[in-house]
């Protein structure tokens, strides 16, 4: 079976969704606002504007901080909600056996029928932010911005998709119909410096951020915050890392949900 | 295989580990043996039932042939398709519906949930607009007006009809449903097993169909299979199966009973004095009991059974001779009473 064809339906489920649900398209639509309301809440409890730019050591707009940060916290939880949180939400409803039963590995049509919902609305949201970063960066910076926004957000979902593929195969074989990730997305989010920079956490997160691909997602939007106009190297070596991670956690991912499958199937989970 | 086998199961073994719960930290391992080695074919173009109370092991079985649980043990093939080492070819032959009440998004159309499931499984363009409205044609949703109301709006009868909608979406040619009557009132229940037969006998399908009423196996099945405790007890067609305890009769008793007598313990003790496994069940305010009998016992067993219900202050209303039914088939062969 084609690619085209899961992507299509994917693209097909999320329309019908929307066309059916308007009040989720609304939803889904402040989010973005609502979110970052909430992350410059809790950075504002931590300190004032000025205090933040003397802890990051740099003339920062902390609302661009935190659009980045935002932005990039948005696509990473929507990731890992969409491609692992899937599989409870198609077992809630009693579609899970369905989607297996369709002649594809599970592995890709998890991630290939998520994809274009990914890509459909974490452009909408980047562009329900260009008004106000137009205004705060002006117009040649502002595009920039943007572009570098929309190009985190495309590559630093790529490493996500195998990673949350992994929760997938996890939560496949647990019989248990609790959502571990509605735990573990605002740890992952700390661990990947959503919340503060990475280099302001202890020794030890640090270790555990070099290992979350949402960590070089996160580095690669604020680059652009922090930096301005960043050197070509710069972004180069993160989207190296970000590759090399794509192809890690993919190829884990296709052998652990395969795996997962098998013992799900084994014990009678599906 | 034969070559008219569609369905090809050979001592397939099934066993379910699971854990109870002993204080808060210990917990206690527990094999249930839930398919025993049961072996059966099932012909092309048949309907054929697999019958038996809950916990038999009917959805163990339809969940191995569907390819959504790995069995322990045996085989089991698909049109010449192993349902383990090939299961991917047997998930292009095969249609499936596990539950009726549930399987679709609830905020997605009838016609919606099936253009999703049709493109899943790899069916596109006019081709899959077509065939969803002939489906839809088929299972009489859209005489039903029900096509464009969202699945959260559908009546149980309604999920049901998508559900064998879904099954049919890539035009299979084994269908594998799982209890598709369930919990439908009787018209929709009848439309249903109707619309299997059709498509069994007119369009050549092969369907395997498990229930839990004998009624429905009866009128809709040309040869059922019934399990019990993870093993097939008797196959044959619903004739056969009668004739094989045609030598017996069975005595129906409609009588009320007080309050406060639990029909367990009548059943109880017309087991202790008879030896006869009996059924029960309520009717019209009332209890209906059914024996299987030998008809030289009849008079004696009948006035054992009538002195017993006299002692427990029961008031009989009716007694019945007829010949036996698949219900009383399934008593005297699992020595059991009701499901």
């Amino acid at each position: 079976m084609s690619l085209k064809a899961l992507l299509k339906s994917g693209i097909m489920l999320d329309l019908y969704f929307y066309k059916n649900n308007r009040g989720a398209f609304i939803s889904m639509l402040l989010w973005p606002y609502l979110m970052l309301a909430l992350i410059l809440g809790m950075g504002m409890m931590l300190g004032s504007p000025e205090a933040f730019k003397e802890n990051v050591g740099l003339a920062v707009n902390p609302i661009i901080f935190f659009i980045a940060s935002t932005l990039i916290a948005m696509a990473s939880v929507d990731v890992m909600w969409g491609v692992g949180g899937n599989v409870l939400f198609y077992r809630w409803v009693g579609t899970l056996p369905y989607i297996l039963l369709s002649p594809n590995k599970t592995s890709p049509t998890l991630v290939l029928t998520y994809i274009p919902r990914y890509l459909l609305f974490t452009f909408i949201q980047i562009m329900e932010f260009v008004p106000l970063i137009l205004v705060l960066e002006g117009v040649y910076r502002g595009i920039l911005d943007i572009g570098i926004f929309i190009l985190a957000a495309t590559v630093g979902m790529l490493p996500l998709l195998g990673f949350s593929a992994l929760f997938a195969s996890f939560l496949l074989t647990i019989k248990e119909e609790s959502n571990v990730l509605s735990w573990l997305n605002p740890i992952i989010l700390l661990f990947s410096g959503a919340f503060y920079p990475v280099y302001l956490l202890p020794h030890w997160a640090r270790l555990i951020s070099q290992l979350l691909p949402s960590t070089y997602t996160i580095e690669l939007a604020r680059t652009v915050a922090i930096i301005g106009t960043p050197k070509l190297a710069a972004i180069t070596f993160l989207i190296g890392i970000l590759a090399g991670m794509t192809i890690f956690y993919n190829v884990l991912a296709y052998m652990f949900v395969d795996a997962g499958e098998k013992k799900a199937m084994k014990e009678g989970a599906i | 295989m034969s070559r008219e086998s569609a369905i090809l199961v050979r001592d397939l073994v099934k066993n379910y580990t699971t854990y109870l719960r002993k204080g808060l930290f210990k917990r206690e391992k527990k094999i249930v043996k839930a398919l025993k080695g049961i072996s059966f074919t099932v012909n092309k173009g048949e309907v054929f039932g697999l019958l038996g109370p809950n916990g038999a092991g009917k959805t163990t079985t339809v969940k191995i042939l569907s390819t959504l649980l790995l069995p322990d043990g045996g085989e089991a093939k698909i049109l010449g398709y192993d349902v383990v080492k090939e299961a991917a070819k047997v998930r292009k032959v095969i249609g499936v519906s596990l539950t009726v009440e549930k399987g679709f998004f609830w905020k997605l159309t009838g016609r919606e949930n099936l253009i999703y499931f049709g493109m899943l499984y790899g069916m596109g363009g006019p081709f899959l607009k077509r065939r969803v409205e002939e489906i839809l044609d088929l299972v009489g949703l859209n005489q039903l007006g029900a096509t464009d109301k969202l699945y959260e709006e559908y009546s149980l009868g309604m999920k049901a009809r998508l559900s064998i909608a879904r099954a049919l979406i890539t035009d299979p040619e084994v269908l594998i449903l799982d209890e598709p009557t369930l919990g439908l009132d009787p018209p929709s229940a009848r439309t249903l097993r109707e619309l299997l037969v059709k498509i069994a006998h007119e369009k050549g399908k092969t369907v395997l169909v498990t229930t839990h009423n004998m009624f429905e196996a009866e009128i809709m099945c040309d040869r059922i299979a019934i399990i019990n405790e993870g093993k097939i007890i008797a196959l044959d067609t619903v004739e056969n199966l009668k004739r094989s305890v045609a030598n017996n009769v069975a005595l129906e008793i409609f009588a009320f009973l007080p309050a406060n007598v639990p029909v367990k313990s009548i059943i109880e003790t017309i087991k202790g004095k008879t030896g006869i496994v009996s059924d029960a069940f309520a009717e019209n305010g009332g209890f209906r009991i059914k024996l299987v009998i030998p008809p030289a016992e009849s008079d004696e067993i009948t006035s054992k059974v009538l002195k017993i219900l006299h002692e427990y202050k029961c008031s009989v209303k009716k007694v019945e001779v007829k010949e036996p039914s698949l219900e009383d088939v399934f008593i005297q062969l699992t020595g059991k009473s009701g499901f």
